[in-house]
């Protein structure tokens, strides 16, 4: 069995481990630093974290900007995973040249940069009088040629010969897809879940713009907010940031194993 | 074969003993139109749709609409055709500032997405041993940055990289530089710096990928490959990365596709800075539509510009690695 | 799992969202004139500033109208700027609250490109000439006033006392100078205790253009052209920013949170900005007392030169979606027309008014404790009406920029006709 040659192996690790904490820890430490330590570059903790926590609380709605953030999120990776996987598929397992020719056309969506798209869009959206609402946050960010294209691509790893036995066996199509590819494709669907999930959690651009009175802030817009004043509290911004950046974490942690983990017997 | 209501109804004839059973909608004589060959191409463009319909609304017009924008000029909503039609386009090749954030992000392309695929590739490789320890610990903390949000690492690098910040500080005190060094003061370091970040922020991300699909391999064949006596490099290069084709594609063509997109940095880093040379062409798109006085047609060329390189980039990409055995 | 309880999981997470989402949507109603009675809706930025002056300013104009409310929203100017073209680009007039804020620069382009956006004052009660006419001249557009100005850009030389004491020098040493005379004393400052006396951020033309206003000129002539190249005043600018660099009197930085850093962490012996800068200084609690503020040198080659100028600075602008009467009428009775007011928000914001009645009262001529017990703000609205005017235009930040990136070749070496001339053909192309 494959022994890991150790050291380069652990050490390579180890050293892009590290270069990946390092700013984190740098982040975290200035979160309970005052603005003028954060500047200095102090990379000790200091003693500011609950004024900070007082401070960010009392002159932001960071509950319901987490809350926002956090239902788009959901929402959106939902969503995306169901339309996107089952498009996926239906390219791969389907696949004919008409669909290589439509796959084609639907990734040229999305090589145009967003801020081209970004006024159309939103007059579709005045149109049909949906500004301001979550819905209108949502929509758009479900169904990407990437994620269609993940799954496609992660399909071209599963054996064909389990659909035909599974035909044979007289299994409808969407049957064989949510009995045999989804739980078999079990760490597609996890990766695809927190990359969604992170897109969905860090978009800034969209949710600003189609939330035009800012009457629903989501956290990415709070942030924004913090360090546009006059005078900003670096400390404070930090914490901001900190906390924006945790449920994305906490969602990769929950999740790694998921697609850290082999494909378990399902086929058999 | 589970025998189907419409049969009672259908069955006219007892069909002989070495025919084949006829089709469950199986009308007189005729063939029916909708057999299983059919209805299965049927659901499988039928599992296409959602997606596509979302698609065409939320992007495909859109775009029409960017399009035909790119072929008016004027300022503000006071937007006539242009003469002649393609004029956004010719006054691109004039630009001055526009050529500079293409070289830019060129640049960013060819140093950095090679390199970061190269090393989410080792480094999913590395962790996809099923000896190796603490393994969560690794992959969480290589994931990490991708989960910090844009504001947080682009304040958290410039404070980094400032003149006195914490780099000068340790490059001087290890006596590897002379003085502090001006990362992003000037053209050259501060394209580094840019790369750095990007690098920083989106191997984790690249990573994910990879060992989704790591899983998804047959270990049977490594497992071949080093009983034939193969070393770790050998299994990797001959064994492991062939069967990770299109996921190399896949995080190929988003990589460029992100790359030549580039937004996020150029605006929250340096702001495009010094004097435009680190600006990305998406970056220049916002500015001339949101800063400056707004040019929306100019804009919209720029994007199609944009669009266009990115389209043919991909295509390659897909011809060159995208076989399907 | 089986996959089917997967998928009725899936659902049930889903629906409730689905519910969550609508109901937490349409929360659409854009706020502006659909209130019908006394209800106005404000965009304006930054909580310590701005959002508060306007929080005093309803309490004043409740007092007399009771039933008065005002709903303020917290939007960055950026965002603001980005919100306010995609309403006009989309034409979707009707998100558009009754007043926002608006930057000075801002204000030709947005009204020359969007004047949908807008209404205009010509019906109010608000007496103009209160207000100092190079104020005022940002928001005229064809001789009709479209903004209420507000936040005083009004550029001030901020000093450390203790730093100049050191070196054997006062504030009075730096009133009413020349460029020559402060880049002199500059050096000996820097030689006597090591410290510069400014510190700006590298490729900005901040610098720069107050100087250029503070003689008059600007980078635009009256009819919208750009002059640029053949400009006496920006020439003279550039050479005095040079030499104040080679001297090392100033120091460059490359972001704004450096250049904040430099003044908090006592790497710079003063900085020359708007007033507003002295929120920022007052959050370096350990320099209390050490601050004092004068005007700005001249620079004394130009003809019409002063000692005065601006840098920032913003207006209230009504909106075409907006009750314009009670807007009017409210801008009137608090920006326009409240001592109250301004008396309330000056100690605690440091909000300096662009209101000329508003120096007059007690509290503009109060000590302040961080300044040495200067009367700062007094000081300051006297500054005032002496700022020259400047013209902006609707190309203004394209020319910024362009003077920005031609700053940053000459710093590198590059001729300052060569640079400039770059400059000058960058902002003619992006007229074309």
């Amino acid at each position: 069995m494959t022994k890991l040659r150790s050291l380069p192996g652990y050490a390579l690790l180890a050293f892009w481990a590290l270069f990946s904490l390092f700013p984190l820890y740098f982040m975290v430490v200035s979160a309970t630093n005052t603005s003028k330590d954060v500047l200095a570059s102090r990379m000790l903790p200091g003693t500011a974290l609950l004024e900070n926590i007082s401070v960010l609380f009392s002159t932001q709605n960071v509950v319901g900007a987490m809350t926002n953030s956090f239902l788009i999120a959901v929402g959106t990776t939902v969503l995306a995973l169901a339309v996107c996987s089952i498009a996926g598929y239906g390219f791969e397992v389907y696949h004919s040249r008409g669909k290589d020719i439509v796959m084609a056309i639907l990734l040229l969506a999305m090589m145009i940069p967003f801020a081209a798209t970004m006024i159309p869009l939103f007059q579709l959206f005045a149109r049909v009088g949906m500004v301001n609402s979550l819905w209108a946050v949502v929509i758009p960010m479900i169904s990407t040629p990437f994620l269609i294209l993940l799954f496609r691509q992660a399909s071209r790893s599963f054996p064909h010969d389990i659909i035909e036995a599974a035909r044979i066996d007289g299994l409808r199509e969407f049957s064989i897809f949510a009995r045999i590819y989804v739980p078999t494709m079990r760490s597609t669907f996890a990766a695809a879940a927190v990359i969604t999930f992170m897109m969905a959690w860090n978009n800034f651009l969209w949710p600003k713009v189609i939330l035009v009175n800012n009457s629903i802030l989501t956290m990415p817009m709070l942030t924004a907010n913090i360090s546009a004043g006059y005078v900003t509290d670096y400390g404070v911004l930090m914490l901001a940031v900190l906390l924006s950046s945790l449920p994305t974490m906490i969602v990769f942690f929950l999740l790694q194993r998921q697609f850290a983990q082999g494909i378990t017997g399902a086929v058999k | 074969m589970t025998p189907v209501a419409s049969d009672a109804k259908t069955r006219t004839k007892t069909p002989r003993r070495n025919d084949p059973p006829p089709l469950p909608n199986y009308i007189g004589n005729r063939k029916p139109w909708l057999n299983n060959t059919r209805r299965r191409s049927l659901t499988g463009w039928g599992f296409l749709l959602p997606a596509a319909l979302l698609i065409l609304f939320m992007s495909f017009i859109p775009m029409a609409q960017a399009f035909v924008l790119s072929l008016q000029t004027g300022r503000g909503t006071r937007l006539d055709f242009a003469d002649p039609l393609w004029y956004n386009y010719q006054r691109l090749l004039s630009d001055e500032i526009f050529k500079l954030t293409l070289t830019n992000t060129f640049i960013y392309l060819i140093i950095q997405v090679p390199l970061m695929l190269t090393l989410a590739l080792v480094l999913a490789n590395l962790l996809n041993n099923p000896k190796l320890k603490f393994k969560a610990l690794w992959r969480t903390a290589i994931f990490l940055p991708c989960a910090v949000s844009l504001v947080s690492y682009s304040l958290v690098f410039r404070t980094l990289f400032a003149g006195d910040g914490f780099v000068n500080d340790m490059l001087t005190g290890i006596g590897a530089i002379d003085s502090p060094i001006n990362w992003l003061g000037q053209a050259d370091t501060a394209r580094f710096v840019i790369i750095l970040g990007l690098l920083w922020r989106w191997t984790g991300y690249n990573m994910v990928f990879y060992l989704a699909a790591l899983q998804n391999i047959d270990h049977s064949s490594i497992e071949a490959a080093r009983m034939d006596g193969a070393n770790a490099f050998q299994t990797f290069w001959y064994v492991t990365v062939p069967q990770l084709k299109p996921m190399i594609v896949l995080t190929a063509i988003l990589s460029i596709n992100g790359t030549l997109q580039l937004f996020d940095e150029s605006w929250a880093l340096t702001r495009g800075g010094p004097a435009y040379q680190t600006m990305s062409m998406a970056h220049y798109l916002y500015e001339v539509s949101f800063q400056k006085n707004p040019n929306f047609g100019y804009a919209a060329a720029i994007s199609y510009v944009i669009l266009m390189l990115v389209a043919i980039l991909s295509f390659i990409q897909m011809k060159v690695g995208d076989k399907r055995d | 799992m089986k996959s089917s309880a997967k998928l009725a999981a899936a659902l049930t997470l889903t629906l409730p969202l689905a519910l969550t989402l609508s109901a937490c949507g349409s929360g659409g109603e854009a706020g502006g004139e659909g209130d019908g009675d006394n209800k106005l809706t404000v965009w304006t930025w930054d909580p310590a500033f701005n959002i508060y002056a306007m929080e005093e300013a309803e309490k004043v104009y409740q007092q007399d109208n009771p039933d008065f409310e005002l709903e303020i929203v917290e939007v960055p100017w950026d965002d603001l700027q980005t919100k306010l073209t995609t309403i006009a680009q989309s034409q979707a007039f009707s998100e558009l609250p009754d007043i926002f804020l608006m930057q000075n620069n801002a204000f030709q382009k947005n009204g020359l490109n969007y004047p949908d956006l807008f209404s205009d004052f010509s019906d109010s009660d608000i007496d103009f000439s209160e207000f100092p006419e190079s104020v005022v001249e940002y928001s005229t557009i064809d001789d009709i006033n479209y903004g209420v100005p507000f936040d005083a850009g009004t550029a001030v030389t901020a000093l450390r006392t203790d730093v100049l004491e050191q070196a054997g020098y006062t504030v009075d040493d730096f009133t009413d100078i020349t460029w020559e005379q402060y880049l002199t004393i500059g050096k000996d400052v820097l030689a006597k205790t090591g410290q510069p006396l400014l510190s700006g951020q590298a490729g900005s033309a901040d610098i720069p253009m107050m100087m250029l206003q503070s003689a008059g000129a600007s980078l635009f002539d009256d009819e919208g052209n750009p002059t640029i190249v053949d400009n006496e005043a920006l020439e003279a600018a550039i050479d005095v920013y040079t030499q104040l660099v080679d001297a090392g009197v100033l120091i460059e930085v490359n972001s704004w949170d450096e250049y904040i850093g430099t003044i908090v962490n006592s790497n710079v012996g003063g900085t020359i900005n708007g007033i507003w800068i002295v929120g920022s200084i007052q959050t370096a609690e350990d320099q209390a007392g050490k601050w004092g503020i004068t005007n700005l040198p001249k620079l004394d080659t130009i003809s019409g030169a002063t000692n005065y100028s601006a840098n920032g600075g913003s207006s209230w602008a009504i909106s075409s979606n907006a009750d314009v009467d009670l807007a009017s009428d409210f801008l009137a009775a608090t920006f326009a027309g409240s001592t109250e007011l301004y008396d309330t928000i000056l100690p605690k914001a440091g909000a300096v008014a662009n209101w000329i009645p508003a120096g007059d009262s007690d509290v503009y001529n109060e000590p302040i404790d961080f300044f040495g017990g200067q009367p700062i703000f007094a000081d300051v609205v006297a500054f005032g009406p002496e700022v020259p005017s400047n013209n902006t235009g609707a190309y203004y930040y394209e020319a910024r920029d362009a003077v920005s990136t031609a700053m940053t070749q000459i710093m590198g070496g590059t001729d300052t006709a060569t640079a400039l001339g770059e400059a000058q053909a960058n902002v003619e192309f992006a007229m074309e």
